[in-house]
């Protein structure tokens, strides 16, 4: 139903249940205007032809008339119970929850979707599915609410912390359609969404299997850092940002929360992806999630390349050296005292005891 | 009896509520409905120039799919304060405080509101809250949205929250007050002769309005007050990582705010019933049936809050029975729009400002209540919650509805209130332009709520020609609200002399001078006629007024 | 024109008739349902607690009983008592105002006073204990007690300690919320009738988590501590009324024809004592069966 009409009036349809809703989208529409028309014909009629002759002349003793009341309270009842049994139905179609379908586990964060499949794939703000398949998603969330919601699916559920949403929807057309959070979560809310992406059956296993399109390293390091993991939601800059700038920062020396400087070199940055509490920068919070076993190695070389192209520095030259240095790291870790990180929120924590707070943000429980 | 009252008085000035006083003190002292409900409109003028302002950035800001003009922070402090001030201070306080205030007394023919203490205590409370919302906001603002969703609101939030939750919870009671006041005044200052089914429906529909304050408003204030605790005390029912839970919020939130839609809407539809009925100068069409609908509006209108909770895991059979009681609400309000439209057919229709407003509202609040229905079809809205076809919905039926209503009820009892007449050429105008203004402003928020786009978010770039359309429209908007600002003042200058009854109309308002004096009436009225009388009963001198009119317009 | 005047002049001889008024009648009937509208709203303001306090009771009953047991229904069923006696003299105020009876107006409203301030007396001391305790839900706000002192608490598991044993004195050093008892979650356990939610909100990997359990009955506290603490505000501004009252029937203002004052101030007063009437079953007796015989 996409037009490429200038101003586009529908969403894509593309899951199973998507044409219900439109059908029912348009019986209302057709409702609204056969009850629009009459109106504003009759108030246009009327106040052209009854528009007065004399001034303060008065209109005709008319006080009411039992029949039409009877029937303008019957009529609208009826249809408005139409309406109901339409949307209770498509509802029902909507939230029975099917038996065999996939299951996908999601995971809310300020300001990330977390996504994990059966087969221990994990994504963020992405979401890859097979056409013509069910699938459930199980959902909540670490912090605030949120709510997955794919237009093109017809369909959102909230997030809710301390319980489980189920979602579920069968895609039965391949593209790649908009993943939104549509409830308000804080700061970067709007930045909180992504896409889903539809494929064949043999492209989703492909995809499964962890193959790459032939892009440059750089831009891969790109899509992963402004879409896959999400990177930009906190690090794209900014005076508000939770996470650091990047621009420019490869090759200098930054302090460190608790003392001491590093150089942000190479393995600087692959440890800040993997353990992203050992080495914190000065004026921040140490909220990064690590994103270990959510990053192949070949991820993490293009990473440090993109963010190195942000210095304006091209060509990859240490490729190979984080497994020799990671021993060297943990010595450095030792000297910038990564105790001083507790796993606390600013605003929040006083009031509990540790370990009554799950949600608490830190690198000690991710 | 009669003729000496509406009879042009010449000699000096008559003493009247505005020229029996002059000092601050008689006016911060006063127990007049008359002058508090001319402290409460500065007031809510203010709030709605402040709220206009907020919209006016948010409008600019989505000019563009990037956050160019204001950051996202910022952006989110604005919408929920534009939702804060737009309604908390002034749609709730808008027609009541105002309207109601000065004319619902004048217009049962009592010399004042039955307790006029708590009248002045109900002003007092506002103006504290707003103060205090003020300074809260002036110190860095809220950023949870204007519906303090937990667990955001109450953990994660780094505003001020707790301040402007208090700032609500002090405004909730002089809502109430007012409420409490009108349920008493209608109840024992009625004139001899004003029955119940001689009343206004304007003053039906502040009765209706009136139960909502002071059934719904305590809930949300007590509500607002265990969010601000939980935010101090950092424990609380709202914490779901102790057991608490978010969305028990959501229940006693909406179970306050879904009624306080109505307190958005009943008072507007109020004034349209005096508006239609008055200008078509005839007897409005199925009196009682306008009358009951809107205490059917009211109770009905507390059964149906779990519809804004259709997508929060709520069970699928509480959705169910309140997307049926959902529906069950909206034939009150359809029963309204088909009597209104019946009351127009064979009048004798004169088109002034107010009129104008009048017909624009059933326009604009057929659109708002028709998609009303879309949202309460539960299939469909879990497609369309949280998306900007709600923001189009809610703004046809507040905006559409009750800000409209509010501009035309001021029109319409501006020459009472004032003894002015405004300019009627610019008060077409700007009714026109705000109607053509509104639509383009939010016509286009349906299409992109229906194509997915979420509220209180930027948004992808293939959204952008119809948010250009929409910011458009807000700017013709915006120049249809500033002007009456401008003639309106221009009118108190320089306005020519109204007269006590301009538009020779039966209620009591218009049977007392302009403006009115202190205690309302020099005489105790009695009401022989019915409401909205044009014939014989009414004994207005329509002959004269004619031959005045005859006079003047030659 | 003339006769209203006439009329006016007539009326504005009795005593307290305000202007808007026509007559003393319709002044009485104004303020009385204007009276009434004011409960009707102070109803739902604590019926959005009550609600609350079902919807968590419902959801963790054993974390309310065991919150509930330890209040002291001594305390709690005295000052019962002392509202119920006062709504009485406030009843009798009431009477003495309608008879013209100064004395045993000033006398009357004297005694309720004294109950009103006898019962804020107690609700203090019952504050203080939860203080010493570390029953206050809010951190920092308890007792602090060092450290170092008796710690031994902590080797048993929580359902063993004995809730009948003199109180002991945890280290509190930060003034933090203190529970330790969940003998009352082990016994449901073993009989079989602790509900869904608590089967996931009191446990950790299947075994009784002290700590969540604490959680739950700091949730009963705190709803404990808002709505007592809402009433007790109400009662205060109940004995300001009362002292303003005084102050006029001293003067001797009241009588026969005039003392809506002192009849609305009467059904603010009861109005208070019923909620009291609710929140003393709900907060001190709802669920003593689970732990003293049933």
């Amino acid at each position: 139903m996409q037009t490429n009409s200038w101003v586009p009036l529908f969403p894509e349809q593309a899951s199973t249940f998507a044409w219900q809703v439109d059908l029912l989208y348009l019986y209302l529409i057709v409702i609204s205007v056969a009850f629009t028309i009459p109106i504003v014909v009759a108030v246009f009629l009327f106040a052209l032809k009854y528009r007065e002759k004399e001034k303060f002349a008065s209109g005709a003793e008319i006080h009411g008339s039992m029949v039409l009341e009877a029937g303008w309270s019957f009529l609208p009842f009826v249809i408005s119970m139409t309406i109901f049994l339409g949307g209770a139905v498509v509802y029902y179609n909507q939230y029975k929850m099917p038996e065999d379908a996939m299951q996908v586990y999601v995971v809310g964060k300020q300001w990330m979707w977390k996504i994990q499949h059966e087969t221990g794939q994990r994504e963020i703000n992405e979401l890859h599915i097979p056409v013509n398949r069910k699938v459930k998603l199980t959902m909540t969330t670490e912090d605030a609410l949120h709510d997955f919601s794919i237009p093109a699916f017809r369909t959102k559920a909230d997030v809710v912390p301390g319980r489980y949403t189920y979602l579920w929807f069968e895609a039965n057309k391949p593209g790649k359609y908009h993943l939104f959070c549509a409830e308000y979560c804080g700061l970067n809310h709007s930045g909180m969404g992504g896409y889903v992406y539809v494929m064949e059956q043999s492209d989703f296993d492909n995809w499964l299997e962890g193959n790459v399109s032939g892009q440059t390293p750089v831009e891969q390091g790109r899509d992963l850092f402004e879409n896959k993991l999400g990177c930009a939601s906190c690090h794209a800059g900014g005076p508000q940002q939770r996470g650091a700038k990047l621009e420019g920062i490869y090759g200098k020396d930054v302090h460190l929360v608790g003392g001491g400087t590093v150089t942000a070199n190479d393995e600087y940055i692959r440890n800040s992806i993997l353990n992203p509490g050992s080495q914190v920068v000065e004026g921040f919070q140490p909220i990064m999630p690590t994103f270990k076993g959510q990053v192949t190695e070949e991820q993490l070389v293009s990473l440090v390349a993109y963010i190195k192209s942000l210095s304006g520095i091209t060509g990859s030259t240490s490729t190979s050296q984080p497994a020799s240095n990671s021993a060297a790291n943990s010595g450095s870790n030792a000297r910038t005292n990564s105790n001083t990180m507790t796993p606390r929120r600013a605003d929040r924590g006083q009031g509990n005891t540790p370990g009554s707070n799950p949600n608490a943000p830190g690198p000690a429980n991710r | 009896m009669q003729d000496a009252i509406t009879a042009e008085y010449s000699g000096p000035p008559k003493l009247n509520y505005l020229n029996n006083g002059f000092t601050l003190k008689s006016w911060l002292l006063t127990k007049d409905h008359k002058r508090i409900a001319i402290m409460y409109l500065i007031t809510v003028s203010l709030f709605f120039m402040a709220g206009g302002l907020y919209a006016s950035a948010i409008r600019l800001e989505l000019l563009t799919p990037a956050s160019d003009l204001l950051q996202t922070g910022t952006y989110n402090k604005v919408f929920t304060q534009h939702g804060i001030l737009m309604i908390f201070f002034f749609l709730i306080p808008s027609i009541p405080a105002v309207l109601g205030n000065f004319i619902l007394p004048i217009m049962i023919g009592a010399k004042d509101l039955a307790l006029p203490r708590i009248n002045l205590l109900s002003l007092y409370i506002y103006w504290v809250g707003g103060a205090f919302t003020v300074w809260a906001l002036l110190q860095g603002g809220v950023d949870t949205g204007w519906t303090f969703y937990t667990p955001y609101s109450t953990t994660f939030s780094n505003t001020y929250v707790m301040a402007v939750g208090l700032g609500i919870f002090i405004n909730g009671f002089s809502s109430i007050l007012t409420g409490l006041n009108f349920i008493v005044t209608v109840h024992t200052m009625r004139a001899p002769g004003m029955t119940w089914f001689r009343l206004p429906l304007f003053v039906w529909a502040q009765y209706a309005t009136s139960l909502v304050m002071i059934l719904g408003t305590p809930v949300i204030a007590i509500t607002v007050l265990l969010l601000a605790i939980e935010r101090f005390a950092r424990v609380g029912i709202f914490d779901p990582t102790i057991g608490g839970d978010p969305i028990l919020f959501q229940h006693m939130f909406w179970f306050y705010s879904h009624p306080a839609v109505y307190i958005m809407i009943l008072p507007g539809m109020g004034v349209i019933s005096e508006l239609i009925s008055n200008f078509s100068r005839k007897k409005i069409f199925g009196y009682e049936f306008i009358a009951f609908s809107s205490i059917a509006i009211a109770v009905f209108g507390f059964l149906v809050w779990g519809h804004h909770m259709f997508v929060s895991g709520q069970s699928v059979y509480a959705g169910l029975v309140f997307s049926f009681l959902t529906m069950v609400v909206a034939v009150p309000s359809a029963i309204k729009m088909f009597n209104w439209t019946a009351t127009m057919y064979k009048g004798s229709i004169s088109y002034d400002t107010p009129m104008l407003y009048g017909i624009g509202f059933m326009g604009l609040f057929l659109i708002g209540g028709l998609t009303g229905l879309f949202l309460g079809a539960i299939g469909l809205t879990v497609h369309l919650t949280d998306t900007y076809f709600v923001v189009a919905h809610f703004h046809y039926v507040m905006v559409g509805g009750q800000v409209i209503a509010y501009l035309g009820g001021i029109h319409y009892w501006w020459p009472k209130m004032t003894g002015k007449m405004y300019s009627e050429f610019w008060g077409k105008i700007s009714a026109m332009l705000v109607f053509v203004g509104f639509n383009l402003t939010f016509f286009p928020q349906f299409i992109l709520g229906y194509m997915g786009m979420p509220r209180r978010y930027s948004y992808p770039p293939e959204f952008q020609v119809l948010n250009i359309f929409s910011t458009a429209g807000a700017s013709v908007l915006g120049v249809g609200l500033i002007l009456p600002l401008i003639y309106l003042t221009q009118s108190l200058i320089s306005g020519k002399a109204a007269g006590d009854n301009p538009w020779m109309l039966p209620g009591l308002e218009w049977r007392t001078s302009s403006p009115p004096p202190t205690e309302n009436f020099d005489v105790m009225p009695v009401v022989t006629w019915e409401a909205y009388e044009f014939g014989e009963e009414s004994g207005l001198d329509l002959e004269g007024a004619r031959a005045n009119e005859s006079v003047r317009t030659v | 024109m003339s006769s209203h005047s006439e009329t006016g002049k007539f009326h504005y001889h009795e005593p307290g008739l305000q202007h808007q008024f026509e007559d003393m009648g319709q002044q009485e009937e104004s303020v009385s349902i204007g009276m009434w509208m004011f409960l009707v709203q102070e109803i739902m303001f604590f019926g959005g607690l009550f609600t609350a306090y079902l919807v968590f009771r419902s959801k963790y009953p054993m974390a309310f009983a065991a919150g509930s047991n330890h209040l002291d229904a001594f305390w709690g069923g005295l000052n019962t008592l002392v509202l119920i006696v006062s709504s009485l003299t406030m009843a009798l105020t009431v009477y003495y105002a309608q008879k013209s009876n100064r004395n045993m107006q000033v006398i009357m409203i004297l005694l309720t006073m004294a109950f009103g301030a006898t019962f804020l007396g107690v609700k203090t001391i019952e504050y203080r204990d939860k203080f010493n305790h570390g029953l206050v839900p809010v951190q920092g706000w308890n007792k602090r007690i060092k450290a170092e002192t008796n710690a031994e608490h902590e080797t048993k598991p929580c359902w063993e300690v004995d809730h009948n044993a003199p109180a002991i004195e945890h280290p509190n050093p930060r003034g933090e919320f203190q529970w330790t008892d969940c003998s009352l979650v082990k016994k449901a356990q073993d009989e079989g009738y602790l509900t869904n939610a608590e089967k996931i909100g009191y446990f950790s990997n299947g075994e009784i988590d002290a700590n969540k359990f604490r959680d739950k009955v700091r949730i009963f506290y705190y709803l404990y501590f808002v709505m007592t603490g809402l009433h007790a505000l109400h009662m205060i501004v109940g004995l300001a009324l009362m002292t303003w009252l005084l102050i006029v029937a001293w003067r001797g203002s009241f009588s026969e024809d005039y003392y809506m004052p002192v009849e609305m101030s009467g059904l603010y007063w009861h109005f208070v004592d019923i909620v009291w009437i609710f929140l003393f079953p709900l907060l001190y007796l709802l669920g003593r069966h689970f732990m003293h015989g049933g």
